[in-house]
């Protein structure tokens, strides 16, 4: 009888053990992959340059459109390299005007999308409702070498988008009197959102 | 009769030899009509064409749409091939080409949508845009003055109003009776 007990005592300290190392394990992997998932912003120190995750969704020199990237500020040059290809950039001193904007997207992509489709009884609208994640969109006008106007527009993780700009202006950046958008735009479509 | 009949087979292979020979002729023919509406694209491909910024007019539009329809215009205008070049505002070489019109776009209306709202309930949360759009010469005349509208009603983010409205101002262009023998037509004025 008092092996059978002890027995019992051991398989339950056993499964409590499992249970714990599980649920440890568990939120080890959502800690990395929210790690991955995040936007790094490598400022260590003062000297080095600025960059930050974004993707570019059109009209920055010869960049293609809807890629995602590193954009950075080195050597007095706005620089945008897509993944293991060589960077685009514009000078600095080219930028005219700098834009904050705020826009809610759909996460996921096409194949998210399809998945959503393709899901019966309208689950893939459920998801859609939870499937969102609001961005900061920075966008510039800058001249090239012909004073032709261009534009360029970036989606970055939300809060990203001040300290590009911030650092844009640090550069020497003017700001035009034009307010920023980001507030009223997300004003607008959380009042959209919520009709 | 033999002889009816063999008159008769004569007639038809000398009416066949004569279609065949006939034909080669024609073709010239099609092929000189093609030249020729060739020819009146190299009339107007002596045109060129510069993009003016976009003006909001009284509407609150976030500048980003502003750029995203000043970009996709630049773009789509290039694709049509219907211009010698397509310069952006302040371009200064712009200044030295010898037939040069303006593209101007007043923004008219504006009804920002939801990409959540469009995946949720797929009838409601369109983006919307309608602008007008002129072409004008360098003395101002207008050549061609359209409405055009752009949305984006199912799939796709906000900003893809503005590709589809730019793809629609640049065919209502290619498609208009304008002629681009340099001579301002009467004004078009129209809805696309």
């Amino acid at each position: 009888m008092d092996r059978f007990v002890v027995s019992r005592s051991h398989s339950e300290a056993y499964h409590s053990y499992r249970r714990r190392a599980l649920w440890l394990s568990t939120v080890l992997i959502c800690c990395s992959l929210t790690a991955a998932a995040q936007n790094i912003t490598q400022r260590g120190d003062k000297s080095a340059p600025f960059s930050t995750r974004a993707t570019h969704l059109l009209g920055f020199a010869n960049a293609k459109n809807n890629s995602t990237g590193t954009l950075s500020v080195q050597n007095d040059s706005l620089q945008f390299q897509q993944n293991g290809k060589p960077g685009t950039q514009v000078k600095i001193g080219s930028v005219r005007d700098v834009f904050l904007g705020g826009e809610s997207k759909q996460v996921g992509g096409l194949p998210m999308t399809l998945g959503k489709a393709a899901a019966p009884f309208g689950g893939g609208r459920a998801v859609s409702l939870f499937a969102h994640k609001k961005y900061d969109t920075l966008t510039l006008e800058y001249a090239d070498a012909d004073e032709g106007i261009h534009g360029a527009i970036f989606q970055l993780a939300k809060g990203q988008g001040e300290l590009v700009k911030n650092e844009l202006i640090a550069q020497g950046v003017t700001i035009n009197s034009r307010k920023d958008q980001s507030t009223k735009e997300s004003a607008t479509e959380a009042k959209h959102e919520n009709k | 009769m033999k002889t009816s009949k063999c008159g008769l087979s004569i007639a038809f292979v000398t009416a066949l030899v004569a279609v065949i020979l006939a034909l080669p002729g024609m073709l010239p023919g099609q092929t000189a009509a093609a030249k020729s509406s060739s020819g009146d694209g190299i009339s107007a491909a002596r045109w060129s064409v510069q993009v003016d910024q976009v003006d909001p007019g009284n509407l609150e539009l976030a500048y980003s749409f502003q750029i995203a329809i000043y970009e996709n215009l630049v773009e789509e205008l290039k694709k049509t091939n219907q211009f010698q070049q397509v310069f952006r505002d302040g371009d200064l070489k712009a200044s030295e080409a010898p037939n040069l019109l303006v593209l101007k776009t007043t923004v008219e209306q504006y009804t920002p949508g939801s990409e959540t709202r469009r995946a949720v309930t797929t009838v409601s949360g369109a983006t919307k845009l309608t602008v007008r759009s002129q072409l004008l010469t360098r003395e101002g005349k207008v050549v061609l003055e359209r409405t055009v509208n752009g949305d984006v009603r199912f799939f796709g983010s906000n900003l893809r109003a503005t590709h589809n409205l730019a793809h629609n101002i640049a065919k209502t262009i290619n498609q208009s009776s304008w002629s681009g023998s340099g001579e301002p037509t009467a004004i078009l004025t129209g809805q696309l």
